[in-house]
């Protein structure tokens, strides 16, 4: 056998190529893997700065510096303490207005704080240095500080914190808080879901099982819908102010419901026009799932006697569900970031009281990060940085829970 | 043209059936040939040969066993194989007829008897000629030429009749040599039932080409053989 | 064993049967009448039409919008086109078992319960489920897991479930397209053995290309094949026994013994 040339030269033929096909392979792998790295450098920049942002020193300066008013640390004062010392700092009548609007010996611990620093320390935020310069160069920072802002102290804060989720929106940025708008988003989002979501499905519903595909007017339906996803938001924008806060004014605004002094600006507007943004991925994704359930199972069911119907009910759209949601999921993510068509139908950048209903006026999350960043003082950058975070969060959570539900249902009809 | 393996041994298969053919042809002039020279010698190995022919047809047996179980042959082929195996049977059975006479010349011995040679000659020749040319009837299928052969029988029943009638009339006139005599009457039987026996085959050929079972043969089928 | 051609032993009969897909003429001018509890085996080569012709006899081909028939089919004498028919009902009728076994992705007992239920079966759900897994020869395997995910069963299982599945709506004819084709040969001779035991109450038409299958397991053949024109037609329709020992056609005879083209 060895000594028989033709199986040599078979071997080397056999064997000829493998060392080259292996330095293609890896090449490739190589153009893959640095692919992989470019994106996952991107993704740790931006959370790097986003997250050194959102972790500051700030010089504040004090009009009445904590330290003074007590000798132990604020925090540790009993309520009863508290209200004396906004008595003893504050003239006669303020104390007395604040005291009207709701008693003040009944007021929590935090709203006394809040109190006391809102009308006795008033902190103002005059520079800020994120904690990666800090790291790099706090004795020039101090030295700076000490020659700049004499008056001010440097103190370490963490613009992310309980009180950013739960304090309204502000115009103080020591003061601001998320929550006016993390409401907003959800409200928004919660009314895009519910109409969104029915209408995609039941398009994609139509479009896949029941519509002819080879009748024009649904392949001029299907054309149109797979153009609309690539749409830009901002037309969407047009369109909504357009239809909904202008033309269906009396329904959005809630007049048509004795809603009298609004105007079409509202929450609803807003997420009626983010469900028409949304609407055609959402359809198209939703119909790739039914897409993908095997025709064999519908064979099966109609084989049984079912009708068109019990069959979409019962196999069909159960076994696409999850890629439905997954879809939905998506779409909604998009909304969740849009800020374009919201400005158009009329967000307001400022408002602090919370939405209500579907006849508020609001403001949202992204609308907010993005007038945050507009604002010349350096705090707004890690006040924009902290809401950029509660936005991640947000989505980050909202994506968790579908993946959850997506599961589940997986599971079930697996 | 699929199925070109199932084709090219059904090819070598008949071949084999040929030669088989060919060794009863040869054993069965050899043995009224033997016969008539009374060659015990010849006789006691002709006699022994007769093992040859069974196991070339246990050998076409089992090749065709394996073809049926590993081809699953339809139809046309699977009524070859299946009329194949009945043929290869007839052709052992035509053996034994053989190996019968050559038992025969063994015990006559040299008894001195009066055996119409030259009659048994006519009729093996006859049959033998029938059987060579039925199994190439067989083998290229030619149900025309099968039915004409199976209504040859008639000659071989007339010439046994004949040797019947006069190896009867031998044995009342001589009543002493009844045992011998009727030993020779077993030869023309054997003879006999071998044209018979070619009829089967060609029954065969014609179930093969045309898918149906006609009866040809004139003689009593069920009658039991001699031995 | 003789053809039977008594007209009363017929329960679905095609007539000058031609299916077209658009202007493509699938099939031509069939002629089938189909016995009543007896399995009846449709063979032939690929894309002959066999599986149009079984997808006729229940209205699946409803679903291809591009198919349309010429001439009749009759079900117990009544055409099952004719516009006053449901073919929800004639597929409650007619049941169907596909080539891949295709179980729902629910239980084992809620496979069999839903066709049952949506055809508003009011009786003992648990006692058809049991009946009829037993007339499919499974019960055994799997009383004692009936929550059980159907996916989690064998390709035969699965199959056999599908059987039962269609068993449990009582029709009166089962087809079944190559049930066959994605199983192991077991696999296969136990379905074909369920075959055998369930001719006793049903008709059963069933798509083979394995001829083995059909001589083996079949009491009728049909084999269809095609014209140079592409469109498939009925070559010879007869006892299986006789299909597959003595063809009358030269095209059958050249396509079981494997001599096709
Ligand atoms: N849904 C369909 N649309 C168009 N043509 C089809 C369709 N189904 C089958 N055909 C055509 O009809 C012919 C017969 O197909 P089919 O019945 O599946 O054959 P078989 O089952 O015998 O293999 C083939 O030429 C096939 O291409
Ligand atoms: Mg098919």
């Amino acid at each position: 056998m060895i000594s028989d040339p033709f199986a040599a030269t078979e071997h080397n033929r056999v064997a000829s190529g493998l060392s080259r096909r292996h330095r293609t392979g890896k090449i490739w792998q190589a153009i893959f893997f640095s692919a992989t790295v470019i994106g996952l450098v991107a993704l740790v920049a931006l959370l790097w700065t986003v997250l050194d942002k959102s972790f500051s020193y700030v010089a504040i300066e004090y009009k009445v510096d904590p330290a003074t008013l007590s000798s132990k640390p604020l925090q540790e004062l009993t309520n009863a303490e508290l209200v004396n010392l906004l008595e003893a700092n504050l003239s006669k009548n303020r104390f007395r207005t604040l005291d009207r609007k709701q008693t003040l010996t009944e007021r929590t611990h935090a709203d006394l704080l809040t109190l006391i620093y809102d009308n006795i320390v008033e902190p103002r935020a005059l520079a800020s240095y994120s904690m990666s310069q800090w790291i790099a160069s706090s004795q020039e920072i101090r030295a700076e500080v000490a020659e700049k802002y004499p008056d001010a102290k440097l103190e370490f804060r963490a613009w992310i914190n309980g009180d950013f989720l739960i304090d309204p929106l502000s115009g103080d940025p020591l003061l601001v808080g998320v929550r006016t708008a993390l409401m907003g988003s959800l409200f928004l989002i919660l009314i895009t879901i519910a109409v969104a979501f029915p209408v995609g499905v039941g398009s994609a519903i139509y479009l896949e099982e029941y519509a002819d595909k080879n009748k024009w007017y649904n392949r001029i339906i299907q054309t149109n819908i797979d153009n609309l996803a690539g749409v830009p938001s901002i037309v969407y924008g047009i369109l909504g102010l357009a239809i909904f806060v202008r033309t269906l004014a009396p329904l959005t605004s809630g007049a048509l419901f004795g809603n009298a002094d609004a105007n079409g600006r509202t929450i609803l507007s807003a997420g009626l026009t983010m469900a028409l943004l949304i609407l055609p991925v959402l359809i198209i994704n939703s119909q790739e799932a039914i897409r993908a359930v095997p025709n064999s199972l519908r064979q099966a069911s109609y084989g049984l006697g079912a009708t068109k119907w019990q069959t979409i009910w019962n196999h069909v759209l159960p076994q696409a569900l999850p890629g439905i949601l997954t879809g939905t999921i998506l779409a909604v993510s998009r909304a969740i970031g849009e800020t374009a068509p919201l400005i158009i139908v009329g967000a307001a950048t400022f408002i602090t009281s919370d939405p209500t209903g579907p006849f508020s006026k609001f403001t949202a999350l992204p609308i907010q990060i993005y007038n945050w960043t507009t604002r010349p003082q350096e705090v707004y950058r890690n006040i924009a940085a902290a809401g950029i975070l509660v936005l991640l969060i947000s989505l980050l959570t909202l994506n968790a829970a579908a993946i959850l539900l997506r599961n589940r249902f997986s599971r079930q009809h697996a | 043209m699929p199925r070109d393996t199932l084709t090219r041994q059904i090819h070598h298969l008949l071949d084999e059936v040929l030669l088989l053919g060919s060794m009863v042809e040869q054993a069965t002039l050899s043995a009224v040939d033997i016969l008539r020279q009374r060659d015990l010698k010849a006789a006691a190995t002709l006699y022994e040969n007769d093992q040859l022919i069974n196991d070339k047809r246990f050998a076409i047996e089992n090749a065709i066993l394996i073809l049926i179980a590993t081809q699953q042959p339809m139809a046309h082929d699977l009524r070859l194989l299946a009329a194949t195996l009945e043929i290869i049977t007839e052709l052992e059975r035509m053996g034994d007829y053989a190996k019968g006479i050559a038992k025969v010349t063994l015990q006559l011995k040299d008894a001195d008897i009066n055996i119409p040679n030259r009659d048994l000659e006519r009729m093996a020749s006859q049959a033998v000629n029938m059987l060579h040319r039925g199994l190439s009837a067989f083998v290229n299928e030619d149900p025309n030429e099968a039915s004409a052969i199976a209504g040859e029988d008639a000659v071989v029943d007339d010439l046994y009749n004949h040797i019947y009638h006069h190896l009867v009339e031998t044995m009342i006139a001589n009543p002493a040599t009844i045992d011998q005599y009727n030993q020779v009457m077993w030869v023309a039987h054997n003879l006999e039932r071998m044209a018979d026996r070619v009829t089967n085959i060609c029954e065969r050929t014609v179930f093969i080409a045309t898918g149906d079972m006609l009866e040809m043969d004139t003689t009593d089928d069920e009658e039991s053989d001699g031995e | 064993m003789t053809t039977q051609t008594n007209e009363n032993n017929i329960i679905i009969q095609a007539n000058d049967l031609s299916i077209y897909y658009g202007s493509f003429r699938a099939v031509k001018n069939v002629n089938l009448g189909i016995q009543r509890n007896k399995i009846t085996a449709i063979i032939g080569p690929s894309g002959c039409g066999k599986s149009t012709v079984l997808r006729a006899f229940n209205r699946m081909n409803d679903f291809v919008q591009s198919a349309h028939n010429d001439g009749k089919i009759l079900f117990h004498g009544q055409d099952i086109y004719a516009p006053e028919v449901d073919p929800v009902q004639v597929r409650q009728m007619i049941g169907m078992v596909f080539q891949k076994p295709n179980p729902f992705p629910k239980s084992i007992y809620e496979n069999i319960a839903w066709g049952a239920r949506i055809n508003g079966y009011k009786g003992n759900m648990d006692e058809l489920v049991e009946n009829t897994l037993q007339a499919a020869a499974l019960w055994d395997e799997v009383k004692d897991n009936l929550k059980k995910s159907a996916l989690a069963l064998s390709g035969g299982q699965q199959q056999r479930l599908c059987i039962a599945r269609a068993l449990a709506v009582k029709p009166e004819i089962i087809l079944m397209d190559e049930p066959c084709s994605a199983l192991d040969p077991i696999a296969t001779l136990k379905i074909e053995d369920l075959m055998r035991e369930l001719s006793v109450k049903y008709s059963i038409i069933i798509v083979t290309h394995n001829m083995q299958q059909a001589a083996r397991a079949s009491d009728l053949t049909a084999f269809f094949t095609m014209d140079e024109d592409r469109a498939g037609l009925m070559v010879e329709y007869g006892e299986t026994s006789q299909i597959f020992t003595r063809p009358k056609d030269k095209r059958t005879e050249d396509y079981i013994t494997g001599r096709f083209g």
